[in-house]
This record gives C-alpha cells, structure tokens and sequence, in this order.
C-alpha cells in the first residue's frame, strides 16, 4: 500500500501526498497522488489509474474519510491520471472531474457521464476547496494538448503534473528532492522526450516564475521544495525539449 | 449460457464461436437457395416426370430463406448479448480491484468498502442472473425453432431424392442435386447441435 504523507498542514487546511507503494508491479510506472483538503471538503489531484486504486484509497483512506471526496483534478488524460474515474463514481456518483475541455468528452471513457465533468477553458479557471481558492494553471503542451497544473496560494504549493517527474530508480525515491544534481538526471530524459513545446515550456516557466511556490509537486517523483524549485523552473527553461535521441 | 458463477471473459470467446457459427449456418443457406434455383431449372428440363422433384425444390429455396432469416434474427440476439457480457466482465474487474483495496484497507476504509460491496454485489448478482436467465432462454427457444424448420428442409432433402428416382433421363443429375440438399442440411444440423453444446456450456 502507498503511504499518505502530510506535506502541508495548517488550521484545516492539508495537503497530502500518497507515495510509494512497495508492492507496485514494476511495469506500471509510479504514481503520486495528493488530497487537498479544507475541513471535510477535498479535492483529489490525479487520482491515477486503475490497478493502483488499491494502493491510494488504501492509503488515502487512512486520513481522510474517502466518501467525503466529491471533487477529482486532472491535469490532462492519460490513463495513469485519471483511468480509475468509474471506481471512485462507484462511492459517489456526484462526484465532479475537473479537467481541460479538450478531454471533456474523451475521459468519460473511463467513466462519468455529462454531469460528471467540469470542463476548464483554456486560460484557467478558479477551484474552491472549503472555500480555499485554487487556481488551475494552464500547461498545455506540457507535455497534453489540455493540461493543467493546480496552484494553491496559500499553501504555495503548485502540483506540477508531468512537470518535474522523475523516474527514480529504487533506492533513490525520497518524498523530497535532497540532491538536485544528482536527481535531476532522473528527470532529464523524461522531460525532452515528454515536453513536446519550446514554446509552451517558455511560457510555462514565465507564468510560474510569477508564483509565490514553496513546493512543486510533480505527479512522478520527488517533490521540489524551497530553493530547489526555483533551480528546478531555470533548468527547465534552458532544457531543449521536444526531440528523440536515439 | 451457464455463466453467473464462470470468468465472464470466457463467455465473450464464447459469443464468438457461437457466432462463427451463425455464420457458418447462414452461408449453407445461402447455398441451398443457390442450389435449389438450379434444381428448379433442372426439374423444368426434365419435365413431366420432374414435376414433384420442381415442387420440392421450391420448397426448399422457401426453406433456405426462412432459415437465413432466422439465423440473422439469432445473431442479432448474440449482438446484444455482447453487450450483457461487457458488463458483467467490466462489473468482474471492478468487483476485482475493489476486493484487491477492500484486502489493502484499515480503518475507516475497510469498514467504508465492506459496507460498499455488501450492498453492490446483493443487487449486481441479481441483476446479472435475470439478465442472463432472459437470455439464455431467448437462444434456446431461437436454436429450437431453428432445429424445427431444419427438420423439415431434411424431410423436404429426403423426398427429393425419392422424387428423383423418378426422373427418368435426369433421374442421375436430380439424384446428386438431391444428395447434396440432403449433405448440406446434414452440416447445418451439425451447426445447429454445436450451437447447442455451446450455449448449455
């Protein structure tokens, strides 16, 4: 089972972190999972696939009372996102998905119906949790077509998506990044093959530079936190991207 | 269609060999009306002495098409069933990783996904056995009719070939033309015993 970790923490305000699941099968990639939560009101940030369902209610469920959930982000449509959408539709079928517009009729694939999804335009739109406004930042192109990163100012979290992941190898898989230099090698390869826009990561990297963000989130890997995050953005700018090395 | 209790992925492999055979059985009707048109040119040539053979191969080209539109009405039935059984293969996977977290879970999630699975799989059990009882019974009444009308085209192949010996000059082409009615009839029986077994499987 995944282990629920508390990032962020004040008055009722939390966020969590749902990491590192020993018995994931090595041939699905790993997956990190958050809950934002305001009181008893939350919203789970992608919520990953299927075959970890297991994994993150199991965890989640540790600290936090699942049946409340009745909000789901996804930053954009991949199947480790957002594929285990009919089972929590299962435990509440109110549940609301807020994800690109691009996706809106696409992810019902995995589930929901019309009222189920709450379609983002592509400037971004404002989410509340206990009346804490978060914000969806666009990251189209990074590396969807629709994609957005989930901002939450007070906490100055940004959760990050596919932004920042790393694919770590086993022994190195701390919550935080210690080392920059020597986790960023994990995530190099990641990022020039994924990140399939100059331009989009340009603008990306300048909206962002504008946040006031102590931890960056990434949906794979270790979390940035405090001087890392700015490293990790000025390294994200000079990277070319977009490219297969063969 | 024995399923409730079976992996439901087996019964869609099994959708598919049923419908294989559909359209196996749709393509010896097809045949037999070919066949049938041209005995009834063939008894015309005979004349006089072919009149009954003529008489029976109208029959069986009637035969030959109320049976491809029976087979058409069942595959439309097995079309439908494919849908039952996506569901209760998808409703099998989500019963399966709800029991993978309900295994995982402490606390307020076990006590959360026992009560969730109480319920779901009461309701789910009974819908799925309504569900397959209607359609196990609306096939077997379909291969039943089916084996009914094929009875009589192998009585109508039998008296052909009775009605041949009385061709006189034809009576050797009427006689093979009445032995391949009577071969292909045979085949479709077959199909229609193996649809059968399928379906009790």
């Amino acid at each position: 089972m995944k282990t629920a970790r508390v990032i962020y923490e004040e008055g009722g305000h939390r966020w969590l972190a749902l990491v590192r699941d020993p018995n994931r099968p090595e041939y699905l990639i790993d997956t990190n999972e958050y809950l934002v939560s305001v009181g008893d009101d939350a919203i789970l940030l992608d919520p990953g696939g299927n075959e970890i369902f297991p994994a993150v209610f199991s965890a989640l469920s540790t600290e936090f009372d699942p049946r409340k959930i009745d909000k789901l982000f996804a930053s954009h449509q991949d199947p480790d996102i957002i594929s285990s959408l009919s089972l929590w539709l299962e435990f509440n079928p109110q549940i609301k998905c807020h994800i690109s517009w691009l996706w809106a009729s696409f992810v019902p694939h995995f589930g929901g119906n019309q009222d189920t999804f709450v379609p983002i335009p592509d400037g971004g739109a404002d989410i509340f949790v206990g009346g804490q406004r978060l914000q969806a930042i666009p990251a189209h192109y990074l590396h969807s077509s629709g994609n957005f990163h989930l901002y939450d100012s007070k906490a100055k979290i940004l959760f990050s998506g596919d932004v920042g992941a790393a694919l770590l190898p086993p022994g190195e898989d701390s919550l935080f990044v210690e080392d920059f230099d020597r986790h960023i090698r994990h995530a190099e390869t990641f990022h020039r093959r994924w990140m399939g826009s100059e331009r989009a990561k340009r603008d990306w990297c300048d909206r962002v530079s504008q946040l006031d963000i102590e931890m960056l989130c990434p949906q794979h890997g270790a979390i940035y936190r405090g001087a890392h995050v700015r490293r990790f953005i000025d390294w994200f700018a000079q990277l070319e991207i977009g490219i297969v090395r063969r | 269609m024995a399923l409730a209790n079976q992996d439901p992925g087996c019964e869609l492999r099994r959708i598919v060999r049923i419908n294989e055979e559909i359209k196996s059985v749709i393509a010896r009707a097809f045949k037999i009306n070919l066949m049938a048109m041209n005995a009834i040119f063939l008894a015309k040539r005979a004349g006089q002495s072919a009149l009954g053979f003529g008489v029976l191969s109208n029959e069986l080209r009637r035969f030959a098409m109320d049976l491809q539109r029976q087979m058409t009405q069942l595959r439309e039935t097995t079309y439908g069933s494919v849908a039952t059984v996506t569901a209760l293969v998808k409703q099998a996977r989500l019963n399966n990783v709800l029991e993978r977290a309900r295994r995982e879970a402490t606390g307020i999630g076990r006590g959360v996904i026992d009560e969730f699975m109480r319920g779901r799989h009461g309701f789910a059990h009974a819908r799925q056995r309504e569900q397959i009882g209607a359609l196990n019974r609306r096939l077997s009444q379909m291969i039943a009719d089916t084996s009914q009308l094929v009875e009589l085209g192998s009585v109508l192949a039998r008296s052909a070939k009775i009605e041949a010996a009385y061709g006189g000059p034809f009576s050797a082409a009427l006689m093979q033309v009445s032995s391949d009615f009577e071969n292909t009839i045979g085949e479709i029986q077959r199909s229609l015993a193996s649809l059968s077994k399928q379906r009790e499987l």
